[in-house]
């Protein structure tokens, strides 16, 4: 099935991916964004917050927000 | 009454989504005038190649060799633009086509900004939408709430100047800038850092909720590496000469000017031993130590200024005193002469000329 990952991490980008059938967010998260804590991001489904448990659906919008985004002084060349 | 209100509302999204939709078009719209300015820039430069091109070998032909050696330094030169320039046209060209998105997925948006954030502002005159923060608060520093206000006709000016400002509510600003009012905001501009990217990728995708949940995500995280102010430094009082930060018990008033300053940028009077900024102070052109102006005096010769410490032992300045020790010297020296000469004259006065003959005695054979 295909859902609709937008990924606020890093590029900012927003593509139709893949999943097998039974995919919980947690097992997504997992996948997409190995290495790092989900308490450091936010995970939204069709726009509502979700438990971790939720099994994702054919067509579901999935958004990764990272909750520290460090903001830098611009370098002066 | 409450349907009423509830209609008035549904309509005020609707619209807002209608505007932010025109302003993505826009936006669609100054890219695509972008790439065509570049592919116009680029057949210039081709053109100019093959004219480099045959000039250079006509150059050749007739044995032109200075001619051809200009030509080609030339080329030189704008092949290292030439290859810069062909990078960021491939990026312009190669980057990913945005689709616009549908009214109804701006329409979503809102409604979960709304959710997220409580109530959105949409100013119809200034066409403005603006979420307001919780109080943020940063290492026990409190910095009130801002507001996030994007300006929806400066939104197609994504790729040169930022299209929303952050307007501390209750300002909190450091006590060196005030127009710093965060770490990373500075005259009500967000320097987003690590965020750039993914805030404009979801402004150019429409995906409003994002680019107001970042930004939100963005004040509320701290960057002590990169900030205008750091938060060490928020609080106290700022150098009047270089700007830094100090502790209210490592501050050192001027006595001269009044002003404050931190302890690279103080010094003292060496002559009345007050505290005095650098900028008060003045090197004595006599012994060269540092004092007040009030501790300075005026050279009776040549008007330069010494200080009192100096003027104890005549008020001349060190030019001048040996100037004057030397007239002095001088001075003495001829009067010495004078007085050698007079004795030598006195001395020839007293063996006086006598006539011929005088102090001969006749000797009898």
């Amino acid at each position: 099935m295909r859902i609709l990952f937008v990924n606020n991490d890093g590029g900012g980008f927003a593509d139709y991916v893949t999943v097998t059938e039974g995919t919980t967010v947690e097992q997504f998260f997992t996948i997409k964004m190995e290495g790092r804590e989900s308490s450091d991001y936010l995970i939204r489904v069709n726009r509502q917050p979700v438990p971790k448990e939720y099994v994702l659906q054919d067509g579901d919008r999935v958004t990764i927000t990272p909750t520290k985004i460090e903001g830098a002084r611009p370098v002066m060349v | 009454m409450r349907k009423e209100n509830f209609m008035e509302k549904q309509k005020n999204i609707i619209r807002l989504s209608n505007l932010l939709l025109d302003s993505l078009d826009e936006l669609k719209k100054a890219k695509s005038q972008q790439i065509q300015s570049m592919m116009e820039d680029f057949s210039i430069r081709c053109s100019n190649a093959t004219k480099d091109s045959h000039l250079f070998r006509v150059a050749v032909e007739k044995g032109w060799l200075i001619g051809a050696e200009n030509i080609r330094s030339r080329i030189s030169r704008n092949i290292n633009d030439f290859s810069y320039y062909l990078q960021t046209f491939k990026q312009l060209i190669n980057a990913d086509e945005t689709s616009l998105p549908k009214l109804s997925d701006i329409y979503a948006e809102l409604l979960q900004a709304e959710q997220e954030f409580g109530d959105i502002k949409f100013d119809l005159k200034e066409k403005t939408l603006s979420i307001t923060t919780e109080p943020i608060t940063l290492e026990d520093i409190p910095l009130g709430p801002f507001e996030v206000s994007l300006s929806i006709g400066r939104i197609n000016n994504l790729y040169s100047d930022s299209p929303y400002r952050i307007i501390a509510l209750e300002p909190n600003p450091a006590s060196c800038n005030e127009e710093v009012t965060h770490p990373h905001v500075s005259d009500e501009t967000l320097c987003e850092g690590e965020g750039h990217v993914p805030i404009r990728a979801a402004l150019e995708q429409g995906r409003f909720c994002d680019f107001f949940t970042m930004i939100v995500n963005l004040l509320q995280t701290y960057n002590p590496s990169s900030p205008y102010v750091s938060l060490d430094d928020w609080s106290g009082i700022c150098c009047y000469d270089c700007g830094s930060t100090v502790d209210n018990e490592s501050v050192y008033s001027c006595y001269s000017c009044g002003n404050e300053f931190c302890e690279c940028c103080t010094s003292y009077c060496h002559s009345c031993d007050e505290t005095i900024c650098l900028g008060c102070g003045t090197e004595c052109p006599n012994c060269g130590e540092l004092v007040c102006h009030k501790c300075l005096i005026e050279c009776s010769e040549c008007g330069s200024r010494l200080c009192r410490c100096c003027a104890e032992e005549g008020d001349l300045c060190s030019e001048c005193r040996d100037i004057a020790e030397n007239s002095e010297q001088q001075t003495k020296t001829n009067n010495e002469k004078e007085n050698k000469n007079e004795e030598q004259i006195k001395c020839q006065n007293n063996a006086a000329v006598q006539p011929d003959g005088v102090g001969k005695t006749t000797i009898h054979a």
